[in-house]
């Protein structure tokens, strides 16, 4: 089906709206805090904060728009949050300025915040707490890069929803959260108080989303009075009734469904900036019964269903990852908020997934090609190859989406974690590729870990070269080790320290969540906070988990081989000298980096010498990190994923053994480092596979084609056993780049980054780097014509 | 040059490493070349521990050779891709320096034996585009059996490696064949009612 005119017009807005940032949130949420309320509980405090800023916030309602609702006053205006981290003046003129994502700051909202906003919040932000709170130990291995810190800028989330707002209006939620506070026990339990003030809060959060959505239906009969055309007055008033039914009682229809999922969301990401946004999760499985009633009395086609579902996606487009701050605001490149969409997996009855809305979506997402939301396919071993195969057309074109995951290993993933197994397969990826329960689970990425930096510093006995600063433990002086086994006995007691170092951090910035910042609206949303009567803060989730990311496993695991293999396998040169020119950064010893990048064991080769090497990493990290208590009645798990972050952490490492020069990115993910698998994917695959997945809570890894690789039905075909074999060996995630020219260019200038690139030369393959400098410019020359 | 010299054992170690790729995909090994009927003992053995392994086996072949090198592998192949190049001996004398008696022969007793055989016709323009299309397509429409025919439209891949390795290059003023004539050409071979690979189909535009 091409756009109706009406999604052609909105998506095209969507498309041109510029990123702004907007103080209005601020503004609303200063006038709030200024005003003297007297003595409030803090959940109750920042429910009536949620209150005001829905009181008074824009409504937006665009020409031809059938869902309704901007987190800002209008299309990808973002709002801020002063109370967790507080644009400067020099943030913001970044922001202004920066070539790429940048976001608008007109003057008005740059004076704003110079007269009012930062002069109030000025020591009062999250961000500042926290780094009072944290140690000098903190505060060192921060600043050397070794982790970085999630919560200093945005509040805990990665939060998906599960079917609950299908099957219960607010109206219910309310009911529930007023027959806890009935029957709560005042005599016997010595936390009633706080439970009660918490629910309280949680009530009052959701009379002001009934609210907002009720403003919603009264500006829709406004501009109804006031339509000339029939048949937009008509949509106008059903907007109405939608906005005055939902999210205040359950849904009635897919539209509804649809609107009242909206308002939820913004409601989310208004009360807190929460990380990745917000994620509707299975959302082909929550729909499909609307979709099949709406067909059955008639009142919807496909067609309609699907205009309805692209209205929706344009909802997504429309609102930009919040604007950071600091250094973070320099660096970061995206403006994409990870919300992330489900697709096909099991039934909470373990039955095949994939229904008609599956395909529905598939071709939303095909036509809209917008970059949000993020959209994955949960591939079970029940879902059949057709699913994968309609996928894999969309992956064809190009725009990364969407990625695949495999839904039985995290079923595995999540029962090992403790969940139930009802609860385990209502669950899935979200963010990138964490895994969790979706609607009974607060799952928090907290920061990445740098283990490349780690065996940097280990090299050099605790001290961080970069700085001359000693930031490690005294592990002894690498000089001395006589065996591999006592470089890994001192990269362990590393790691081991520094997520001593993170977990210490994690557990206070935890508590000053819990205690300063109560989420009563998101609470509403996650069991079991209502009948515990505990915020999504402090433990009120049936399941609390904290990641650490781990990043650069190919780097490390290259650069541990190296050393096994130079050191003190071939005895090419003795640790001391090797430690030296890493310093130099490989001056003038290209010829020895040369023979390290080429003649040495590489992960990513199916080559045990190499993958065993990155199976004792992985041990060492699990052990560092998995099992540990975190402040919320739960554990630490482990996930491999680096976002963009492999860049920064690679700018603060110098040269590793692996023959990577000083600076440079770190490898990415679970994925091989760049150029340095050469046996073709399934070497990769089984190379990667090698590691135990089912103990982590996400990986991530990425492989390139050209378009040509999947041109034809027998490419398609080809794709989709790649994907089930690598799931039969219980691999997390896989997500396919099918490269453009512009990569292609980049390959033919930096062909050692870009070794394992696979072209479809004609009825091969072969890697773009081996071939003909005439060949590679007709393959640009093909692939320019290919690209949308 | 490149290349490097294995034994069946280390071989077969290499191929069983995809085991579980050819197992959900339905694939296999295909032996190609160069001409892998040249080292016939090594490939009758190869082919020997691929078939008792459960490895679907391919043999790419230009097919001259002894008709003995393909009794003796043919109870464990099962598939040729057979090349098919000229009708014409002295045309085909000319352009590869050898007779094709023995090729057209050898695909025609393979036929007879019942093998699965997808004969591919490389399409080089002005060398073999004109009646030998024609000739080819009376000739294997008298073959008894045969799984597909398939063109291989000229391509200028090889360009840099003969420059790579300083040697002429042949071919220079041949422009590759556009769809157009490919489409031609499998439009000839459709007529005599042969099972066409149509190279274009399939593919999504």
């Amino acid at each position: 089906m091409s756009l109706t005119a009406r999604v052609e017009k909105l998506r095209q807005q969507s498309l041109e709206a510029v990123e702004t940032l907007s103080s209005e949130r601020a503004e609303l949420l200063t006038e709030f805090y200024s005003q003297e309320i007297g003595l409030v509980s803090t959940p109750v405090h920042r429910a009536m904060a949620f209150r005001y800023l829905l009181e008074h916030k824009s409504i937006c309602i665009h020409e031809g728009e059938l869902i309704v609702g901007e987190k800002g006053p209008a299309q990808k205006n973002a709002p801020t949050f002063p109370e967790l981290c507080c644009h400067s003046l020099e943030d913001l003129d970044v922001l202004n300025h920066r070539e790429k994502t940048s976001f608008k700051v007109s003057p008005e909202t740059r004076e704003r915040y110079k007269k009012t906003i930062i002069p109030f919040w000025k020591g009062k932000s999250m961000r500042e707490l926290i780094f009072n709170e944290m140690t000098e130990e903190w505060k060192a291995a921060y600043q050397a890069g070794v982790f970085t810190e999630f919560m200093e800028q945005r509040a805990p989330g990665h939060t998906v929803l599960d079917d609950k707002i299908y099957n219960k209006g607010m109206l219910e939620f309310q009911a529930e959260i007023d027959d806890r506070i009935a029957r709560m026990d005042y005599l016997n339990d010595s936390l009633a108080y706080e439970k009660q003030e918490e629910l309280r809060a949680m009530h009052i959060a959701a009379s002001a989303i009934i609210g907002y959505a009720r403003r919603h239906a009264e500006r829709a009969l406004e501009l109804a009075a006031e339509e000339l055309d029939e048949r937009r007055r008509s949509e106008l008033l059903e907007i109405a009734e939608v906005c005055q039914h939902v999210p205040a009682q359950a849904p009635r229809n897919l539209w509804e469904a649809l609107q009242s999922y909206w308002f939820i969301h913004l409601g989310v990401t208004i009360e807190l900036n929460t990380w990745d946004a917000f994620s509707p999760g299975r959302l082909d499985q929550h729909l499909f019964p609307f979709y099949q009633q709406g067909i059955n009395v008639g009142e919807l086609n496909r067609e309609s269903a699907e205009e309805l579902l692209q209205c929706f996606w344009i909802k997504f487009n429309n609102q930009p990852a919040p604007p950071k701050v600091g250094v973070t605001a320099e660096e970061s490149g995206t403006y994409t908020d990870f919300a992330q969409i489900n697709l096909g997996g099991v039934r909470p009855d373990g039955t095949d997934g994939v229904n008609e809305v599956t395909y529905l979506l598939l071709d939303v997402i095909e036509e809209m090609r917008l970059l949000q939301p993020s959209t994955s396919i949960q591939v079970s071993k029940k879902n059949p190859d057709r699913f994968i195969k309609r996928a894999t057309k969309i992956i064809r074109t190009g725009f990364g989406q969407p990625s695949v995951f495999n839904a039985d290993l995290i079923g595995q993933e999540l029962i090992r974690m403790g969940k139930t197994i009802l609860d385990a397969r209502g669950g899935g990826s979200s963010g990138c590729v964490e895994v969790g329960a979706f609607g009974k689970e607060n799952y928090n990425l907290t920061g990445y870990f740098n283990l490349p930096k780690v065996l940097e510093i280990t090299l050099h006995d605790g001290i961080d070269p970069r700085t001359g600063q000693q930031i490690g433990l005294a592990t002894g002086d690498p000089r001395g080790f006589q065996s591999m086994e006592e470089v890994f006995d001192a990269f362990e007691k590393q790691v081991n320290y520094f997520v001593d170092i993170k977990v210490r951090g994690n557990n206070v910035i935890e508590r000053l969540y819990a205690r300063y910042l109560p989420c009563p609206f998101l609470s509403i949303l996650i069991d079991d906070c209502i009948s515990k009567g505990k915020d999504y803060h402090d433990g009120g989730a049936r399941y609390n988990t904290t990641y650490i990311q781990g990043v650069g496993l190919g780097t490390m695991t290259d650069a541990l081989t190296s050393l096994r293999h130079h050191i003190f396998e071939q005895k090419t040169l003795p640790m001391g000298r090797f430690i030296e020119i890493l310093e130099a950064d490989f001056a003038g010893q290209e010829q020895l980096r040369q023979k390290i990048l080429n003649r040495t064991p590489k992960y990513g080769n199916d080559d045990d010498l190499a993958d065993d090497v990155m199976q004792c990493v992985f041990e060492i990290y699990y052990h560092a990190v998995d099992g540990r208590k975190n402040t919320k009645g739960g554990e630490y798990h482990i996930n491999l994923l680096p976002t963009t972050v492999h860049v920064y952490f690679g700018s603060v490492t110098g040269a590793t053994p692996d023959g990577r020069k000083a600076w440079t990115p770190l490898s990415e993910g679970v994925s091989p480092v760049q150029g340095a698998d050469h046996k073709g994917p399934t070497a990769v695959l089984r190379s990667v596979a090698k590691m135990d997945h089912v103990r982590t809570g996400g990986t991530l890894l990425n492989q390139k084609f050209t378009p040509q690789v999947l041109e034809n039905d027998e490419g398609l075909d080809k794709l989709v056993q790649l994907i089930r074999t690598f799931f039969r060996l219980d691999g997390h995630h896989i997500q396919f780049n099918v490269v453009d020219a512009v990569t292609l260019r980049l390959a033919q200038q930096h062909p050692e980054q870009y070794r394992s690139l696979i072209v479809r030369v004609a009825g091969y393959s072969d890697y773009f780097c081996d071939l003909s400098k005439t060949l590679q410019d007709e393959i640009i020359a093909r692939t320019e014509h290919e690209a949308f | 040059m490149v290349g490097r010299s294995l034994s069946t054992e280390q071989l077969m170690a290499e191929i069983e490493r995809d085991r579980l790729f050819y197992d959900q995909s339905g694939g296999g090994v295909t032996f190609t070349g160069g001409e892998p009927m040249f080292q016939i003992e090594f490939l009758e053995e190869t082919l020997l521990s691929c078939k008792n392994q459960g490895f679907h086996t391919v043999v790419d072949t230009s097919g001259y050779v002894s008709w003995e090198g393909f009794e003796s592998i043919l109870p464990f192949v099962d598939l040729f891709l057979y090349d098919l190049k000229l009708m014409s001996e002295s045309k085909h004398k000319h352009y590869t320096s050898i007779p094709n008696q023995m090729i057209l022969n050898n695909l025609q007793r393979l036929s007879r034996a019942q093998s699965h055989i997808i004969v591919r016709i490389p399409l080089i323009p002005g060398i073999n585009d004109d009646e030998n299309i024609e000739l080819s397509a009376a000739f294997l429409a008298g073959l008894p059996y045969l799984d597909e025919v398939e063109l291989m439209p000229y391509h200028e891949i090889g360009l840099g490696k003969y420059q790579a390795l300083g040697m002429k290059y042949k071919l220079e003023s041949t422009q590759p064949s556009t769809r157009k004539q490919v489409e031609e050409v499998e439009e000839i071979l459709t007529r005599y009612h042969l099972p066409v690979k149509k190279r274009f189909s399939g593919r999504t535009e």
